[in-house]
C-alpha cells in the first residue's frame, strides 16, 4: 500500500499528512494530528460530524480523501479560537445553551462558519438551509439557530480573506 | 414559591467550553498504546444454524492477533439489559454471546482483532461460514400462528412474555356502555440515532482485572452483565465512567456482543482491544419496539370512560431482552394508568421474529400507546359532540388521588393546568372542524396528552433503582462531586452542579463533576427512565445536605455559635440575623484538611477546631415512590394536499414539571424531543428486505430524520410549577414526556387538517396522497 506524503496547511499551520489509497481526511485529523473536533457519526457523509472547511467550503472530512489534499487548507473547530478566546460562533453556542450531547457541536459550527462567512447576512430560513447537511438529535436546532443568529454580527464586520 | 440563587435560572452546559472546542471526554476519542482493532462478522440469513465456521485463512492474515467463535466463548444465556439485575424473576434470559442458531440477519456470529481496522474487516472476508437456512418469520401474526417455525426453547408460539392487567368489570361495563368504540394502531421500527455510535475499549492483565471505557448508559450494568457472561467476579471489572456520551436516548441500555468479545480478545492477546460499531452496524442494534394495539372503550354518552379494553402485540424481534419490559410499562403506564376508569383489560404479548432485536428508546413504549390511545380520544370527542379537551377533563385523575399502582403517586400533578394554559397559548378557540380549510395548504391543530412517570422503577420488585454520591468539599472552598451517574447530553452534569451550588451557597463555577469509576463511588442505576435529576440528583442533594451539616459543625465552633443558627450563601457561612459574624467556605474547609498543630515557641499546639477530617458527605437510597407527571403538547401543521407533505408549524408543550431546574436546559429537551417526535411522526422508519431481512436503511441519506429545515419555528415551553416535595428542590422529570406526546399531537393535528385519520406511522407524503384518493 503506497502512501504518499501530501503538503497541507491545518488551521494556519503547514503540516506533513501520510496519505494512503483510500485514507480519508477524518481519519488523519483525528489519528495523525490529534484533531479531536471532526467526528465520526456514519463514515458516509450523511450526518455532518466530521464537517470541516477546505479551502474556505465546508466538506465532509470523512469522503475527502487525503491523497486529493495537496496544497489544500483546512479549517477545523480547533483553528477557530484566538488567543483572545472563543470565537463568536463558539461563545453564542455556549451562552445559548445550543450544547447538549455536543457530538454534532463541532461539524456545525464549521457550517454555520462557512456561512456566516460567506453571508453573515442569513436570515432564519438560509441558516437552517446552511446547517441542513449537519444532524443533531438532541437540541432540535433550536437553540442552535438562534446561536448562529447571534453571532452573525460578529461576522458582519470581518474582512473576507 | 422558594427563591434559589443558582437553581431555577437560565445555565448553560457546564461542558459546553470543552464541547465547542473539539470535545475531549468522548468516549469516541478514547485510545491507549497497542490498541488493538475489533470487528463483528455478522450473519447475512436471518434464520439458520452454522454448521461449520473455518476461520484458518483469517487466522493466517499478518496483522490478525485474536478470532472467536461460538466455540471460544461462554455459553452462558443471559439478559442484556442493564436496569433489570442478571437474575431476576421475570427477567426473559434467551441471550448467548456467541450462539451457534442465528435468529436476525446481521447477528453477530464471529469476532476478530487485529493491529488495524482495514486488516480486521478483511479478515472478517476471509472467514468462512457454513450456514444452513432455517424457515423464516418476520410477522407476530405469522410467528404466533400454529407451524410457524419456533425461534426459542420454552416460548410457545413464539410468546417471550405475556401479561395481562385487570381491573373492575370490563366485560359488564361494556356491554353496558353508551357507545363502544374499536380502533387498531400500529407503530414502526425507529432507531434511537445517537450521534455518537456505540464504542468500547477494554484492557486486561495478567491478574484477570478488565478496564472498561464505553459509550453507555450504566455504569454498573455494564460491569455485572460483563462479569456474569465471562464468569468473573465484579470486583475484577472496572467500568470507567465517561466524562460524558454522545446521546443514549434509551438505546445504550444493555450489554451488546461487542464488550464481552473485546475483553475475552484483551485476555487473549494482552492488548487492549477496541471494538466501534459503524453506523449500519449501530442501525441494526435495538430500536424502538413496533407495538400493535386494539383498543376498545365503552363510554357513557356525557363522555365519562367507563370500559377500556387493550390488546398489545410487541416485536421483539429475536431476542426479547427489552421488549419484555417495554411491554409491561406501555401497557401500565401508557394505557392504563393514563385516565381514570375503574374497568380496565389490558393484555400484551412480546413476540420472538426474525426481525433484529428491540431495545430502549425514550418513553419505552408510552409513545406507542399515546399515538393510540390520544387518537381514540379524539374519535370519541367528535362522535359524542365533546371538545376533546373537555372530553379529557372528565376523565384525567386529580391530584392527591390514590394511584392504581402502589408506588406511584398524585402527590402534585397538574395535567389539568397544563391543558388549560396549553389550549389557551396555542389559540384552542380558533380551531375549526376536521378538514374545512379551504385551499391546497390545510391548517390543523391537535392534542395529545402524556401522563408519565419520574423514576419509573421506583418500589418495582427486581429492578434497579438506587443511586449513590458522595460530595466533597475542597481547601478553596469548591465543591466536587463523584457519582456514577452519566450525562448522556441532557444536561445532566450542569444539573448536578446546579444542586450542589445551591445547597452550598457557591456560584456554580465553584462545583463540579469529578472523575467515577464502579470501584470508586456507591452504587446508582442506570440514566434512565426519567430518573436522572430526581434520584440521582436526589441522592447527590442527600449527600451536599450531610456535607454542609459536617461544614456547620465546624462553623458552628469556629464561629463560637449554635450550629441551629448558620446558613450559607455567597461561598459564606454566616449567622442569620447577624452580619458580623461570617467565615468563607474557603477558610473553613481549609483548616478541615490541614495540620492539627501548629508550632510555636513552647512546641506543638492545638489549632482551631476540636476535631479534623475532610468535610464531605455521602448516599445510597431509592427513591420511595415515583411521582407522576402529565403533559399537554398541541401541534399546528399544515398540510399539503397536492403533495401529501406535513409541516409542523408550531408546537406549544406544557409540562407538569415539579420544579424547573434549569429552563434553559428544559427547554432544549422538549425542544429535541419534538425533533424525535416529528421524525418518529413523518419520516422515521427502520426498513428491511421482505426476503433476507437485510436492513436497507443503514445510512442517513435512507433513514430520514429531521434537520433543521423540518423543525417547526416556534416550540414554545410552559412549565407549570407545583414544588413536588420528594424530589431535589421540587423537580420531578421531563426528558421522556417531550417524545411520548408529539406522535399523538400531530396526527390528531393532521385529522383536524384534512379529516383523514392515521392509523399507522409513520405518516409519510404517499400515504397521505393515497388516503386524500390522489392516486
Amino acid at each position: 500500500m503506497a502512501k504518499k506524503f501530501v503538503n497541507v496547511t491545518v488551521n494556519g499551520e503547514a503540516l506533513e499528512l501520510a496519505a494512503s489509497p483510500g485514507g480519508t481526511l477524518i481519519n488523519a485529523l483525528r489519528d495523525q494530528f490529534g484533531l479531536i473536533g471532526a467526528k465520526p457519526g456514519c463514515d458516509s457523509g450523511g450526518c455532518g460530524c466530521c464537517s470541516v472547511l477546505i479551502d474556505g467550503q465546508v466538506r465532509y472530512s470523512c469522503m475527502v480523501f487525503t491523497q486529493s489534499l495537496e496544497s489544500k487548507s483546512v479549517t477545523t473547530v480547533e483553528g477557530l479560537e484566538s488567543a483572545e478566546g472563543l470565537n463568536a460562533l463558539q461563545q453564542a453556542f455556549v451562552d445559548s445553551g445550543a450544547v447538549q450531547c455536543g457530538y454534532c457541536t463541532c461539524g456545525i459550527i464549521m457550517a454555520a462558519h462557512a456561512l456566516l462567512t460567506t453571508n453573515p447576512f442569513a436570515n432564519e430560513d438560509e441558516v437552517r438551509k446552511g446547517i441542513s447537511g449537519c444532524l443533531c438529535r438532541c437540541t432540535g436546532y433550536h437553540k442552535i439557530v438562534q446561536a448562529i443568529l447571534a453571532a452573525a454580527p460578529a461576522y458582519k464586520n470581518q474582512t473576507i480573506a | 414559591m422558594l427563591d434559589f440563587e443558582v437553581v431555577g435560572k437560565r445555565v448553560g452546559n457546564v461542558d459546553a467550553q470543552d464541547k465547542v472546542t473539539g470535545g475531549r471526554g468522548f468516549p469516541m476519542n478514547y485510545n491507549l498504546p497497542r490498541m488493538l482493532h475489533g470487528k463483528l462478522l455478522r450473519s447475512p440469513y436471518p434464520h439458520a444454524k452454522i454448521s461449520s465456521i473455518d476461520v484458518t485463512a483469517a487466522e493466517a492474515l499478518p496483522g490478525v492477533k485474536a478470532i472467536l467463535t461460538a466455540d471460544d466463548v461462554p455459553q452462558k444465556v443471559f439478559s442484556p439489559v442493564y436496569f433489570v439485575p442478571t437474575l431476576a424473576v421475570g427477567s426473559v434470559q434467551d441471550m448467548v454471546l456467541l450462539s451457534k442458531t442465528v435468529r436476525y440477519a446481521g447477528q453477530p456470529v464471529a469476532a476478530v482483532a487485529a493491529t488495524t481496522l482495514d486488516i480486521a474487516e478483511q479478515a472478517l472476508d476471509l472467514i468462512e461460514v457454513e450456514y444452513e437456512e432455517l424457515p423464516i418469520v418476520f410477522d407476530v401474526d405469522a410467528a404466533m400462528a400454529a407451524g410457524a417455525p419456533q425461534l426459542h426453547e420454552n416460548a410457545e408460539n413464539n410468546i417471550a412474555k405475556s401479561v395481562v392487567h385487570e381491573t373492575g368489570d370490563v366485560k359488564t361495563a361494556l356491554a353496558e356502555a353508551d357507545f363502544v368504540f374499536e380502533d387498531v394502531f400500529q407503530t414502526q421500527r425507529v432507531h434511537t440515532c445517537y450521534m455518537e455510535g456505540r464504542v468500547c475499549v477494554v484492557d486486561t492483565d495478567r491478574q484477570g482485572n478488565v478496564t472498561i471505557h464505553a459509550s453507555m448508559q450504566h455504569l454498573f450494568g455494564l460491569r455485572e452483565k460483563l462479569a456474569y457472561i465471562l464468569d468473573i467476579p465484579e470486583s475484577k471489572v472496572r467500568v470507567v465512567k465517561p466524562p460524558y456520551i454522545g446521546g443514549g436516548f434509551g438505546g445504550k441500555l444493555e450489554v451488546t456482543e461487542m464488550e464481552p468479545l473485546a475483553a475475552l480478545m484483551s485476555f487473549k492477546t494482552n492488548r487492549p482491544v477496541r471494538i466501534a460499531h459503524t453506523r449500519a452496524e449501530d442501525f441494526i442494534t435495538t430500536c424502538r419496539n413496533p407495538i400493535k394495539m386494539e383498543l376498545k372503550t365503552g363510554v357513557t354518552k356525557d363522555g365519562r370512560l367507563t370500559a377500556r379494553l387493550c390488546t398489545s402485540t410487541l416485536d421483539c424481534g429475536a431476542n426479547a431482552t427489552h421488549g419484555a419490559k417495554v411491554i409491561e410499562v406501555h401497557g401500565l403506564f401508557g394505557f392504563s394508568y393514563t385516565y381514570n376508569c375503574p374497568n380496565r383489560h389490558w393484555e400484551g404479548r412480546t413476540v420472538y421474529t426474525n426481525n433484529i432485536v428491540g431495545g430502549g428508546f425514550r418513553g419505552y413504549g408510552a409513545p406507542q400507546a399515546a399515538f393510540a390511545v390520544e387518537q381514540q380520544i379524539d374519535i370519541i370527542a367528535e362522535k359524542l359532540s365533546l371538545d376533546p379537551i373537555e372530553l379529557r377533563l372528565k376523565n384525567i385523575h386529580q391530584e392527591g388521588e390514590t394511584h392504581p399502582f402502589l408506588k406511584s403517586k398524585f402527590t402534585t400533578y397538574r395535567l389539568e393546568e397544563c391543558l388549560r394554559r396549553g389550549a389557551e397559548r396555542i389559540g384552542w378557540d380558533k380551531r375549526q372542524p376536521a378538514g374545512s380549510d379551504t385551499g391546497a395548504k390545510k391548517r390543523g391543530i391537535g392534542l395529545g396528552c402524556t401522563v408519565t412517570w419520574t423514576s419509573c422503577c421506583a418500589g418495582q420488585p427486581d429492578l434497579y433503582e438506587h443511586s449513590g454520591a458522595i460530595v466533597k468539599l475542597n481547601p478553596d472552598g469548591s465543591a466536587d462531586i463523584a457519582s456514577a451517574a452519566i450525562d448522556l447530553g441532557c444536561g445532566q452534569n450542569t444539573t448536578f452542579c446546579q444542586i450542589v451550588a445551591e445547597e452550598f451557597g457557591l456560584p456554580l463555577d465553584k462545583v463540579k463533576m469529578t472523575y467515577a469509576d464502579t470501584s470508586t463511588v456507591p452504587f446508582d442505576a442506570p440514566m434512565h427512565a426519567s430518573r436522572g435529576t430526581y434520584a440521582a440528583g436526589g441522592a447527590i442533594l442527600l449527600a451536599a445536605t450531610e456535607a454542609k451539616q459536617r461544614l456547620f459543625e465546624y462553623a458552628a465552633e469556629m464561629l463560637d455559635a449554635p450550629i441551629d443558627s448558620l446558613d450559607v450563601k455567597g461561598g459564606y457561612v454566616f449567622m442569620k440575623n447577624t452580619t458580623d459574624k461570617k467565615l468563607s467556605i474557603a477558610a473553613i474547609a481549609s483548616i478541615a484538611d490541614s495540620p492539627l498543630v501548629k508550632m510555636t515557641d513552647n512546641g506543638p499546639v492545638q489549632d482551631g477546631p476540636s476535631f479534623r477530617g475532610t468535610i464531605y458527605g455521602r448516599s445510597s437510597l431509592a427513591p420511595e415512590f415515583s411521582p407522576v407527571v402529565g403533559g399537554a403538547m398541541f401541534a399546528e401543521v399544515e398540510v399539503d394536499t397536492e403533495t401529501g407533505v406535513i409541516s409542523v408549524e408550531r408546537i406549544v408543550y406544557a409540562h407538569d414539571i415539579g420544579k424547573v431546574l434549569n429552563p434553559l436546559g428544559a427547554e432544549g429537551q422538549v425542544e429535541g424531543g419534538v425533533q424525535q417526535g416529528i421524525g418518529y411522526t413523518l419520516m422515521e422508519q427502520l426498513r428491511f428486505d421482505e426476503d433476507t431481512g437485510a436492513c436497507t436503511t443503514i445510512d442517513f441519506l435512507d433513514y430520514k430524520m429531521p434537520t433543521a429545515v423540518e423543525m417547526p419555528k416556534k416550540i414554545e415551553c410552559i412549565f407549570v410549577e407545583s414544588n413536588e416535595t420528594s424530589g431535589p428542590f421540587g423537580a420531578k422529570s421531563l426528558s421522556e414526556c417531550a417524545l411520548i406526546a408529539p406522535a399523538a399531537a400531530i396526527a390528531n393535528a393532521v385529522y383536524n387538517a384534512i379529516g383523514v385519520r392515521f392509523h399507522e406511522l409513520p405518516i409519510t407524503p404517499d400515504k397521505v396522497l393515497k388516503a386524500l384518493g390522489k392516486y
